[in-house]
């Protein structure tokens, strides 16, 4: 079986105090860190516990620019074969413009595949929506929130996608299909800095994404960056410790969270 | 295995001094001998258990035959951690530390934010004369109990007259466990950006807050030519010579716990004991294992961020009954791991733990 999977460079944001800068144009990333999309991280290793049971490849494929080599360098550690980095210096906020890229460039290269993996969503721009427009664009059966791979044959699947309530849906889905990847799927392995040495020597194929751009414009645009709107803050209890415990307590009587 | 490590297990005789100095072996499924037997005849190893060891070195001392068993342990983890197959609690330390260069995987840019509990300006390394660096290392820049540690050592130090100064944001982890967890390829990657940093901006010494930063710049930095030391070691320097003192006083009786790597690894036995002696009304103890045996924290080796497998009681525990038992009303450590370690089961038994420079705070 022959797998795509997408892989993105984000920014690692969940211990930063983010500032948006010019007047809104523009989120100041200029001292934070990067790293793999957590949800492209389980899709790769999905992807490679796969190949590495039915046989096939698994190729990484970045959007992104230059430096987006190094999320490619990773899932070659992990396991893919080969990395192709999409290259370009504008960042495509709009899910429908990275999908027709995505469907142009499949097409044009004639990349051939299986299945397409794609996170659920990117931790930066948070649409969720990629994979399922990238189905439509291809005309192929996708599947979203898939939280196991429970069979893989030539000509179908059977995956579980997380439903709420605790549920999970059995699906069986035709190949070649479109999958998004839930986190929690597999236990992504570590990847050492020895084995992204090694994986570097790996030579990735760049292209350009100006190739492969739809004719239409973006129908979504980033108008302005704003902060959320400041709600009431939280209630701070002074005093000796047990007084501050009896009005906790107190507290959590009133609002039903403690009998 | 590099051919050095390889050969080193060739010569291991199975005397079992190893295991006989071992804070694992006896209590746990870990064998330090064993596993060098396994590793002469390249035999399965359990994969759970090289994560036992606390890289407390006392294998390595004891060893007649310079085998250095705790430098094969971590060959052993180097294979696991190839292999992408190691506890998930370790494998977020290290990604951790690869993305914002510390285990707990705070922002880079929150490393230097103890500076704002000091009401004094502390500059940027490359703006001293000395060119003397403070190295602060993770624990203590982020820990909310550990960050109270450079607060009071800057203090100190101001207080003796010394100039200093910091990296700030552009300190990264010393990589003291991050190679002891088999990580070299990270571990190098940390140690060429913290001697990029060095380079430019001319240090000449450095003050290492924890022993264990002490240690991976001191011995695994190669030859730096920069001039490492423990905190403790200038503040006992400082109290000789008359230029620190303590009007206060301190009556209690205290208890010091050696840290593996000030103590048995590195030989700083004697500042520390200096240092609380030298604090008026302090009564100094001393643990029926002390200095070259003092008993493991079990904090070291990567052992901070995950559970191992087995319950067993714990060495934090053991020595805090010791110290129980001697009559300790505070047990101090000159060690944030050990302070971290020691200070749930002291608790538990109604003894506090101090991190040593908090003992001085209250005298200075």
């Amino acid at each position: 079986m022959n797998i795509l999977v997408f892989a993105k460079r984000v920014a690692a944001t969940q211990e930063e105090e983010l500032r948006i800068r010019d007047e809104g144009a523009a989120v100041d990333l200029s001292k934070v860190p990067f790293k793999i999309n957590d949800w492209d991280n389980y899709s790769v290793e999905e992807a490679v516990r796969i190949v590495e049971k039915t046989g096939g490849t698994v190729t990484a494929i970045s959007i992104g620019d230059a430096e987006s080599d190094e999320v490619l360098r990773r899932a070659i550690a992990m396991g893919a074969r080969d990395g192709f980095l999409v290259s370009s210096g504008e960042i495509f906020h709009d899910p429908g413009v990275r999908s027709r890229l995505i469907q142009n460039f499949i097409r044009k290269e004639n990349i051939p595949f299986d299945v397409i993996f794609t996170g659920v969503q990117s931790e930066d721009d948070q649409f969720g929506c990629v994979g399922g427009i990238l189905g439509a664009c291809l005309g192929l059966p996708y599947s979203s929130m898939v939280i196991g791979i429970d069979a893989v044959e030539k000509d179908h699947m059977i995956i579980r996608r997380e439903l709420e309530g605790g549920l999970q849906e059995r699906v069986k889905i035709a190949v070649p299909c479109v999958l998004s990847i839930q986190s929690g799927i597999n236990e992504p392995r570590y990847v050492s800095i020895m084995g992204i040495r090694k994986a570097s020597k790996v030579e990735r194929k760049v292209f350009q994404a100006a190739d492969y751009a739809a004719p239409a414009s973006a129908g979504i645009e980033v108008v302005r960056w704003t902060y959320p709107e400041k709600k009431g803050g939280a209630t701070m209890l002074t005093g000796e410790l047990d007084t501050v415990c009896g009005q906790l307590l107190g507290i959590l009587k009133e609002k039903g969270v403690f009998q | 295995m590099p051919e050095q490590t390889a050969t080193r297990v060739l010569t291991c005789i199975q005397c079992g001094k190893c295991t006989g100095g071992c804070p694992e072996s006896g209590k746990t499924p870990f064998n330090v001998r064993m596993l060098m037997r396994k590793t002469q005849f390249k035999s399965d190893i359990e994969e759970s258990l090289p994560w036992y060891c606390t890289s407390c070195g006392a294998c390595t001392i004891r060893c007649p035959r310079d085998v250095k068993p705790s430098e094969v342990v971590i060959e052993l983890r180097a294979k696991l951690v190839e292999d992408g197959d190691i506890p998930l609690a370790l494998q977020k330390a290290l990604e951790n530390t690869f993305v914002q260069k510390n285990p707990w995987g705070r922002s880079r840019n929150k490393r230097a934010d103890w500076l704002e509990k000091l009401d004094f300006e502390v500059p940027h390394v490359s703006g001293t004369e000395s060119k003397r660096l403070l190295f602060v290392c993770c624990i203590q820049a982020y820990d909310p109990r550990c960050m109270v540690i450079p607060v009071n050592v800057a203090r100190l130090l101001k207080a003796g007259g010394m100039e200093f100064g910091v990296l700030g944001e552009e300190e990264a982890c010393c990589g003291n466990e991050i190679r002891r967890i088999g990580e070299s390829g990270l571990f190098e990657e940390l140690q060429e950006e913290n001697l990029g940093s060095f380079t430019e901006y001319g240090v000449q010494e450095i003050i290492a807050l924890s022993p264990h930063c002490m240690n991976a710049l001191k011995k695994e930095y190669g030859d730096t030519g920069i001039k490492v030391v423990h905190y403790t070691e200038v503040l006992a320097k400082m109290i000789a010579e008359g230029s620190l003192s303590f009007p206060g006083s301190f009556e209690k009786k205290v208890i010091y716990h050696d840290p593996c790597f000030l103590g048995k690894q590195n030989g700083i036995f004697d500042e520390p004991r200096a240092i609380l002696k030298a604090v008026p009304g302090l009564e100094l103890l001393e643990f029926s294992r002390s200095r070259e045996t003092s008993l493991c924290c079990e904090g070291g080796g990567g052992r901070m961020f995950f559970e191992v497998e087995s319950v067993y009681q714990r060495n934090a525990e053991v020595r805090v009954i010791d110290a129980g038992k001697r009559g300790a009303e505070i047990i101090a450590a000159a060690c944030p791991f050990c302070v971290m370690t020691l200070e749930d089961p002291a608790t538990e038994k109604g003894l506090v733990v101090k991190e040593l420079s908090e003992i001085l705070m209250e005298v200075l």
